[in-house]
């Protein structure tokens, strides 16, 4: 019974749901005042993501008569869930995450997918045109990312000769040398997080200027609210398996410091994003297939090569 | 009032995303609109952000006479947004017809066709007075809010 209830704590509130959404409204804070700062504006004050939540769950939902009702209304919480689920296999300020096994680092990846799936579900199914446009974008879009970002991961796994995520942190906590071998695959990774998150270069799917919010044109209320939590709670996630990834120190550190070490790592992924986010502006789809498939994947692929010949040298 | 809708009331006088319309009007009231959300002006300070689609805007922003061609579809952007939702008219065209009120062609001011909220009147009206009127409806709600 204790056990339940203490598993329960663990995934409702901290390290959970409520910890999760905070520190996404806050990453998601830090964002758009670096972004505006970096535009040479003065920026939303602190509580701006909360105040525009609390008012997306005040408002009213319209649901369009014509899209599919149930899919609709479900495919919100079912990103937000996905997102949340996936916080939990990664080691965040400790050495081993809250519940790890061989191969969740498959498992994380696979949750970090389903977000986008479900826009292109949702949107699809509200039937409108500008919805419809921005969600075959989004999956044309994750084709292009998501084998560059498996790549890299791949080639740190590999180094490390395992599928655990927490034995990942294990190893190149005992062998910092080895975290430079990877450092290519880390910038690749980064720019893979900005399609998955759909950040500025990437934005092709939700494009304001040209197809009006495309996926999310149809979305209002509460279930706009639901989306907006679950990319910015993807953002921190995403952020925090780089960070585990490719920055894995300061884990055996005390708790208290183990905890603010993990923020400020977090921190400064959301911080990079930001900049890149600032510096460029909007591909085209083809500019970002193109993009990914002609320079990312075969850089992974040779990250991948270098990383198997450093392991087949040195790690015999 | 509950500490819910207290803390949700916060947020929608903290958070109004707009939807910008034009209903005919010259250009003139447009361009100080986009001007307002520069970043000299920099509105997302106030919480402030232009949005493409009716669905996710709270605050309606039009400028210009309701020609009789746009009268239904200003009708049917204002139907597509969620509720509460506010209307804002920009210029001296959209408060009243203007110039052209009694024209064949147009049917006076936005108020013809939908309930507004707040006027900024103007020939064109300036950033200033833009976020001056925006400013001045968070206001009267905050009073509305208070009085409550």
């Amino acid at each position: 019974m204790a056990h339940l209830a203490l598993s329960l704590f663990y995934i409702l509130v901290f390290p959970g749901l409520l910890f999760l959404s905070v520190f996404g409204l806050a990453a998601e804070y830090v964002d758009r005042k670096l972004y505006a700062r970096m535009q040479n504006r003065m920026g939303p004050p602190w509580f701006q993501p909360l105040a525009d939540l609390l008012k997306l769950f005040g408002k009213e939902d319209v649901v369009p008569e014509e899209s599919n009702p149930q899919i609709f209304r479900l495919m919100p919480v079912i990103a937000l869930t996905a997102a949340v689920s996936a916080f939990f296999y990664i080691p965040l300020w400790d050495k081993n995450a809250l519940f790890a096994f061989n191969g969740d680092l498959i498992v994380v990846l696979y949750l970090l997918t389903i977000p986008t799936l479900t826009f292109f579900l949702g949107g699809w199914y509200s039937t409108s045109l500008y919805a419809k446009i921005g969600s075959v974008r989004s999956v044309t879009q994750l084709f292009a990312y998501e084998i560059p970002l498996f790549m890299s991961i791949l080639s740190t796994a590999l180094l490390a000769n395992t599928w655990s995520l927490s034995e990942m942190t294990a190893f190149y906590g005992k062998n910092p040398v080895y975290i430079p071998v990877n450092i290519v695959s880390f910038f690749i990774a980064l720019i893979a997080l900005l399609g998955k998150l759909e950040k500025v270069p990437f934005d092709i799917p939700e494009a304001e200027t040209e197809i009006v919010a495309g996926t999310f044109t149809e979305y209002s209320g509460r279930l706009l609210g639901f989306f907006r939590l679950a990319i910015d709670i993807e953002a921190v996630v995403g952020a925090s398996l780089l960070a585990a990834v490719y920055l894995p120190f300061g884990l055996s550190l005390p708790p208290a410091f183990g905890f603010l070490f993990y923020v400020v790592k977090v921190l400064f992924m959301i911080g990079l994003l930001a900049l890149l986010r600032s510096v460029f502006a909007r591909l085209r789809i083809d500019q970002m297939v193109n993009f990914c498939w002609r320079y990312l994947a075969p850089v992974a692929f040779l990250q991948l090569l270098v990383t198997l010949a450093v392991k087949g040298v040195f790690l015999r | 009032m509950g500490i819910i809708e207290k803390a949700v009331n916060w947020g929608r006088i903290k958070s109004p995303w707009i939807l910008h319309f034009n209903t005919g009007a010259c250009n003139a009231c447009d361009i100080e609109i986009l001007a307002a959300l520069t970043p000299r002006y920099d509105l997302e300070r106030f919480g402030v952000q232009l949005k493409g689609t009716p669905r996710h805007a709270d605050v309606l922003i039009c400028s210009g006479p309701v020609t009789g061609q746009v009268a239904c579809r200003l009708k049917r952007v204002y139907e597509q947004m969620p509720e509460p939702k506010f209307v804002v008219v920009v210029g001296t065209c959209a408060c009243s017809g203007g110039v052209f009120d009694g024209c064949y062609n147009v049917k006076s001011g936005i108020d013809a066709v939908i309930p507004v909220s707040a006027y900024i009147p103007g020939c064109p009206a300036s950033p200033m007075a833009i976020i001056d009127g925006v400013a001045k409806l968070l206001g009267s709600l905050e009073a509305k809010e208070a009085k409550q």
